[in-house]
């Protein structure tokens, strides 16, 4: 009797963990923003994916490269090819985790500062971030906001010194999130 | 009895622990890979600009987008340094391209030689694409042109307007098949309304266009076409060939390379070269591209 309740006992924790509350968003924006007094670069990918794990933290996000969009096709032309070598890298992707997930109440409507914290992969390099952001819990959607400074050199993302009074190293990411409740297939 | 059930709860707890630990980060990754499903994505970028060197190459304006190019082609490399190897005698041709839409470009284009205007036109049919369910392993499209001498009489051309006409109507199939290595062929059909006693008016070619990037500003291009004009004409024709680098520096394609046609016009590129590079009929040419402006996404 007692080995029955031990093996329930642990099958059932075994299953809460896979049926953890998972929030996906299928269609995020990200902004990327860069300004120079001779050019302005700014691009919109409204095909962001993530996955929050609001038990655990864990938090994936990954896009195409490729699905940024430039007002000017040979402004894209150029980020694309010249420098983000989307066909080399297609991918740009987010793993690791809400640090302060256990002040998140995911059943309480309000504002939640997040501290993001996890590797950061553009261009193929890999980067250690920690970064700033916001959970908005309304009526059980979350929405999951973050703005960032990325420096291009950083990601070996080169830029030619010729260029470098038009493209800023410095490049401001804004990312908007707008999530649901993951139903298992 | 008891140290039995101990037993095993330490071995489930050791084979479930792990589970529920590395259960994290990939995994996650992996369903979300699972359930968003990358979308097919159209290959562009085939070629550095529209042309390879003198053919068409499978890039277009996009909407809204205007082409300006400059092409030179100079004298023989043989001349020696009294005609600067070629470059006291220049031929040259500008032209302006345009993207309708997205799919429809059309251009105009002039030429010092015979005073030659030209209009074209090129559709994009079908695109090469990847990433999705169903690809599509080329990209299809038809380029068509029409030539006219506008030069008053000379040994060639008389009163009649007609015999001023010349035609291109050619497609273009192209693979990118990686991201540095490009090819094309051209099935092409040239028909001149005057042709000399002996020539043909209707020519069949066959074109092959490459690139392979060097670096990400710098390309290796070539050209070749096989076509079918006769061999015991007068005037001695040969099939157009050219190698060449394309140097893109942000604002502007530079295209500089050499070649055995003085042409620049495909009809006239591909029936009447007349540059036989086993006699010195090399020719160094540039082309200079500059876009401007084009809004490729509507908002």
């Amino acid at each position: 009797m007692k080995k029955v309740i031990v093996i329930s006992g642990l099958v059932f924790l075994a299953c809460s963990s896979l049926f953890a509350q998972k929030y996906i968003c299928k269609d995020g924006n990200v902004h990327l923003l860069s300004k120079t007094a001779m050019l302005t670069i700014d691009g919109k990918n409204n095909k962001a994916s993530s996955i929050l794990d609001s038990k655990t933290g864990d938090l994936v996000v990954q896009l195409q490269v490729r699905g940024f969009k430039f007002p000017e096709a040979l402004l894209e032309e150029h980020f694309n090819e010249n420098y983000m070598q989307s066909g080399t890298f297609p991918k740009a992707d987010f793993k690791g985790k809400i640090a302060n997930i256990a002040t998140v109440n995911f059943a309480k409507d309000g504002e939640y500062p997040i501290d993001i914290v996890g590797k950061l992969t553009i261009h193929g390099e890999t980067r250690d971030i920690k970064k700033k952001g916001k959970l908005v819990i309304k009526g059980g959607k979350v929405e999951g906001t973050s703005a960032m400074n990325i420096s291009l050199a950083n990601y070996k993302v080169k830029i030619e010194e010729s260029y470098k009074d038009r493209i800023d190293d410095n490049v401001a990411l804004t990312m908007d999130l707008k999530y649901e409740l993951y139903q298992a297939k | 009895m008891v140290r039995k059930i101990n037993f095993k709860i330490i071995v489930a707890f050791i084979l479930l622990t792990p589970f529920s630990v590395f259960a994290q980060d990939d995994s996650l990754m992996n369903l979300l890979n699972e359930e968003v499903k990358p979308e097919r994505q159209e290959v562009e970028y085939t070629f550095k600009s529209t042309r390879v060197i003198n053919a068409q190459s499978i890039e277009r304006m996009h909407q809204g987008q205007l082409d300006f190019r400059i092409n030179h082609r100079f004298g023989q490399l043989n001349l020696g340094s009294y005609e600067l190897w070629g470059l006291d005698q220049a031929v040259m041709n500008f032209c302006l391209e345009y993207g309708i839409t997205n799919w429809l470009q059309v251009g105009i284009r002039r030429g010092n030689v015979d005073k030659l205007y030209d209009g074209s036109m090129k559709l994009s049919l079908i695109r090469q694409s990847k990433g999705g369910i169903h690809n599509m392993p080329v990209a299809i499209s038809f380029f068509s042109d029409f030539s006219l001498a506008t030069i008053k009489d000379s040994a060639r051309y008389h009163k009649d307007t007609r015999d001023r006409f010349a035609y291109t109507n050619q497609f273009i199939i192209a693979r990118k098949f990686t991201e540095n290595f490009s090819l094309e062929i051209l099935p092409t059909y040239v028909h001149r309304n005057l042709a000399a006693f002996d020539e043909k008016n209707d020519i069949l070619a066959l074109g092959v266009g490459g690139r392979y990037k060097l670096t990400r500003r710098l390309g290796l291009s070539f050209e070749y076409f096989y076509a079918n004009n006769s061999k015991k004409t007068t005037t001695k024709y040969f099939n157009p060939v050219s190698l060449g680098f394309d140097l893109e520096t942000g604002g502007h394609v530079f295209q500089l390379f050499l070649t055995n046609s003085l042409n620049m016009v495909e009809n006239r590129v591909i029936a009447e070269t007349q540059g036989d590079i086993m006699k010195n009929g090399i020719y160094f040419g540039f082309n200079i591209s500059r876009v401007f402006g084009g809004k490729k996404n509507k908002e």
